[in-house]
């Protein structure tokens, strides 16, 4: 089922970027998208897909309001002249498991001004981010873990 | 309408292109260079594109800009993560002002893993020299 | 659709090419500056963003939607070229 689901995503993406949505172009996709799946896939994923689906389209909003928060923070201290700034990195302790959620999960992390995710340690119980703005540690670390971590989990299991 | 909606679409999106280009001249190091740059570029060629689709407002374009946009915000971490840490690793000088490296002398190099607890590494990361 | 006939879409479109110029500069600046190889990796990957932006307004000035094909090209290659450098880079650490 959840293979069927990605063989659609595949083959929407390739009815995307060649920008022709006819018939012929789709199967195509689906063709090239079910042989990329063929190489690509070994063990078996999971279903239960279509009721996350408002938990993705809230999360996508409260994530972009979110980043532009977040820019116009790291904008402010771009433009004035001193640095207000106290970065360093530090350590996250993960309830995230597999790869695909450490994956997104540090993804995210990235993707919001004033963070960046370096590496995971070896025994997957840590991620250690880069941060631009550490005033309160403990504080930085609960913000991610129930903004972020929080959300993406009950997405993805 | 479209024509307003474009021109405030493009402008910010060039403000924030030109947001981070300050950013990486201005900031002092590697790391917060990185936060400023690659964020900050792919938010606004994420608003330029946008620009784009509402100007043209055909389906083959708007679906190939939608297309670019995901394509931006799913390789920009990506990068940024594989050159923050390579960085990392070579020993990059970090800005005076940083208060905590909790990464420090977590790295075995010999064995190539990182540990969570705090270890005394058999190598310690180099002083950084061009390479 | 032309865009002669939007006055005020042809005056935003020298805004934001003089801003992106702008920031191309300013890129430039960080590139020949340096001061470290990862510098200059950053540099050229925001480069490659702004070149991006330049050509989806070329797109928009010049009415055809066919340029978006080259960003989406530069988009591509230019992840790859910053992957291939970090993967480089990285090789370096681990052989001394």
């Amino acid at each position: 089922m959840n293979v069927f689901l990605w063989n659609i995503i595949l083959a929407l993406a390739w009815a995307l970027l060649t920008g022709h949505f006819t018939v012929n172009n789709f199967t195509a996709g689906f063709v090239l998208g079910y042989l990329v799946l063929w190489v690509v896939l070994s063990g078996e994923a999971k279903s239960s897909y279509f009721k996350k689906i408002s938990l993705v389209i809230r999360f996508a909003f409260f994530y972009i309001w979110n980043l532009i928060l977040a820019s116009l923070k790291i904008a402010y201290d771009v433009i004035t002249p001193r640095h207000r700034m106290k970065s360093g990195v530090i350590a996250i302790p993960l309830d995230a498991k597999s790869d695909l959620e450490i994956t997104v999960l540090a993804n995210l992390i990235t993707i919001t001004p004033g963070t960046l995710s370096l590496d995971v340690s070896t025994d997957r119980r840590v991620l250690y981010i880069h941060a631009m703005y550490i005033d309160d540690k403990e504080e930085l670390i609960q913000e991610i873990k129930t903004e972020l971590e929080k959300r993406v989990l009950e997405m993805l299991r | 309408m479209i024509e307003i909606i474009v021109t405030i679409l493009l402008i910010s999106g060039a403000a924030f292109m030109l947001l981070a280009a300050i950013g990486i001249t201005r900031m002092p190091d590697l790391f917060t260079r990185m936060q400023a740059a690659t964020k900050a570029a792919a938010l606004g060629a994420s608003f330029i594109f946008c620009a784009v689709a509402f100007f043209f407002s055909e389906l083959g374009v708007t679906t190939r800009a939608a297309a670019t946009i995901i394509f931006i915000f799913l390789t920009a971490p990506v990068a940024a993560h594989m050159l923050g840490r390579a960085a990392y690793l070579l020993g990059v000088p970090k800005w005076e002002g940083t208060v905590t490296d909790e990464l420090r002398d977590r790295y075995n190099l010999e064995k190539g893993t990182l540990s969570s607890k705090s270890i005394d590494s058999i190598k310690k990361i180099p002083v950084y020299k061009q390479p | 659709m032309n865009i002669a006939e939007f006055t005020l879409l042809s005056k935003g479109l020298t805004v934001t090419i003089a801003l992106l110029m702008a920031a191309l500069f300013l890129a430039f600046i960080r590139l020949i500056k340096g001061p470290t190889l990862p510098d200059r990796i950053v540099a050229l990957d925001l480069i490659a963003t702004l070149i991006m932006g330049f050509i989806a307004i070329y797109a928009i000035g010049t009415n055809k939607p066919v340029y978006l094909d080259v960003s989406i090209a530069i988009a591509l290659t230019s992840f790859i070229g910053t992957v291939a450098f970090a993967r480089y880079l990285e090789r370096g650490t681990k052989n001394d």
